[in-house]
């Protein structure tokens, strides 16, 4: 065989069986699940070709339409909880505001290694009615009485879920804003230091620009990861009470494995899927309008 | 930390919140973590009696009887297999994959390499159901097989995207040698490239094995014998299920979580770095 010939034959053998594990894995159910997504099917018998229905069922649903909310507001805590806290963290540290800010960086990280079933169970003891915020709350009000109730309001139910989200992943954010702002060279902070730039200054005018990019990725992967919100929502209530803190993922699970509706199930999917195409152009969109100006 | 970033500080003004808000998310990601720790030697009645109390003896049978009724010893062993074959394979395919993405530039390589990373923007949940029925149309769901294979699929694009951007920076002239010494690509692979990316490969096999450990959905789904249950899939019977006491619940909490810690407080730079690597180049 050629040289050329044995190089090609190495790249391939190299490559595809990553390849097409991911194609079949990944891929290859997303080509089908368009086909599905049109169907009505149970499970069982042959599926029978409905066209658009599913997609009309899932937007006249009002149980979709509450679960989209939760997810935009998953989306909203991300970027605007996350990002900012985990950057204001990140900052702390870096500009060593704080002695041992080592110690608590290890710290604010920790919550990033535990499963999110394990936190899910754990604050939701927190939150129960008989749990610590009920006891909290009865002791500086004084009342033996007070029972902590908010998911038994529809608008509320999602709050706690949202705060765990924030205290879960926030560190993460400020690990990767640590790792870049060391890359920062220390020489532009100094000469701005020297020119008699303030704290603020220097934090708006040399850092923030220099980190516009990371900004941004962090942006779009805390968007699809906001959409990824299954297990942790799953075990602290399975979406409940009466749909309040579902969210799409679950909407998708209970219509597919309880109620047998393979065909909306797809259709679901399909939704999730536009919907991560959707936010992530809307971020890209921003990215490109915010790059401009900084340049 | 080294000397890059540290300014000296002239005022006072920006010490004082940030030290509180440095101590106040301590404090918030602490509490809960010892408060779940120390109810855990609790019994139930305890608990419910006053949720702060520490507890007066030791309660150690909790963690005896959630052990043995939530069948934990068994998803423990399962975890492990899941957690250490799906680690296993995804960092060798990734690695060989990133060799051929990185040092083989043909015109389908960027094509490929950009078909990895739209990957990571793809949640497990959008091919949930067509991969469920794709599996039971093929006879392998409910089998540890049909777990490790989604695995794998999903750990692939970023420890593609790390494996390739490591070996993107690894010189040519070494393989160059390797060729006029008369060595195929795939030696090379082995004797060169592997043993050069240990320090990738570390940071890979961690992140690896931190996601696939916590991984929850795939065996939930894809599975329904007990028997093939993961640690955290069984733990979540917990949440309401298997048991109302307290005692037990917490207990298997911290059986689910303290291996992750322990390892966490061991590797913490390299978990730090590989996480923050997702991020770096963008």
């Amino acid at each position: 065989m050629t040289v050329k010939g044995t190089r090609k034959l190495s790249f391939a053998t190299l490559t595809i069986p990553a390849v097409l594990i991911y194609t079949s894995v990944i891929i290859f159910p997303i080509i089908f699940n368009i086909g599905l997504s049109f169907t009505k099917w149970s499970g069982l018998g042959t599926p029978q070709w409905v066209w658009f229905d599913q997609y009309r069922r899932i937007l006249g649903d009002p149980v979709f339409w509450h679960g989209l909310r939760n997810n935009l507001l998953i989306v909203a805590v991300s970027v605007f909880g996350q990002i900012p806290l985990g950057f204001i963290l990140a900052y702390i540290i870096y500009r060593r505001m704080v002695t041992a800010g080592r110690f608590f960086e290890v710290m604010i990280f920790l919550p990033i290694t535990i499963a999110p079933v394990v936190v899910a169970i754990l604050w939701n003891q927190i939150f129960s009615p008989a749990g610590i915020v009920t006891e909290l709350v009865r002791i500086i009000r004084n009342d033996p009485r007070y029972v902590f109730k908010i998911f038994e309001n529809k608008q509320l139910a999602i709050l706690p879920i949202l705060f765990v989200i924030i205290w879960m992943y926030t560190g993460l954010y400020m690990v990767i804003y640590i790792a870049n702002l060391q890359k920062i060279n220390p020489e532009l902070l100094e000469s701005a230091t020297i020119d008699g730039a303030s704290e603020g200054q220097i934090l708006v005018r040399v850092i923030i620009p220099l980190m516009v990019h990371i900004i941004f990725t962090t942006t779009i992967f805390a968007v699809t990861g906001s959409l990824k919100s299954f297990d942790l929502i799953w075990a602290f209530t399975q979406g409940g009470p009466a749909h309040y803190t579902e969210v799409i993922a679950i909407y998708m699970y209970l219509n597919t494995f309880r109620y047998y509706n393979y065909g909306l199930g797809g259709a679901i999917s399909m939704v999730i899927i536009l919907l991560s195409i959707i936010i992530i152009l809307l971020t890209l969109f921003v990215y490109k309008h915010f790059e401009k100006k900084y340049e | 930390m080294d000397a890059i970033g540290g300014v000296k500080h002239r005022s006072s003004l920006w010490l004082l919140p940030a030290c509180m808000i440095m101590l106040f998310f301590s404090f918030l990601t602490l509490a809960p973590l010892v408060w779940l720790l120390y109810s855990s030697f609790k019994p139930h009645q305890a608990i419910i009696r006053n949720v702060f109390s520490l507890p007066e003896t030791i309660h150690f049978m909790n963690y005896v009887t959630a052990w043995e009724r939530g069948n934990l010893g068994l998803y423990f062993v399962n975890s492990i297999t899941y957690t250490s074959t799906a680690t296993a394979i995804t960092t060798f395919l990734a690695l060989a994959a990133g060799y051929g993405l990185a040092k083989f530039r043909y015109r389908v390589t960027g094509i490929i390499y950009a078909f990895f990373i739209m990957g990571l923007l793809i949640t497990p949940h959008s091919v949930l159901v067509p991969l469920f029925v794709l599996e039971t149309s093929l006879n392998i769901d409910d089998t540890r097989i049909g777990v490790i294979i989604p695995y794998v699929a999903f750990g692939l694009p970023f420890l593609i995207y790390l494996a390739t951007s490591y070996i993107r920076g690894l010189p040519d002239e070494l393989e160059q040698a390797a060729l006029c010494d008369g060595a195929g690509y795939l030696q090379i692979f082995w004797r060169i490239i592997i043993p050069l990316c240990a320090p990738v490969t570390s940071t890979m096999i961690i992140f690896a094995f931190i996601s696939n450990w916590n991984e929850f959905v795939f065996v939930f789904v894809l599975t329904s014998k007990v028997v093939l249950r993961s640690l955290p899939v069984g733990i979540n019977s917990f949440a309401g299920g298997l048991t109302r006491d307290y005692g037990l619940q917490f207990a298997a909490l911290v059986i689910g979580t303290l291996p992750m810690i322990i390892f966490y407080i061991f590797f913490h730079d390299q978990i730090a770095r590989g996480f923050a690597a997702g991020a770096i180049k963008g």
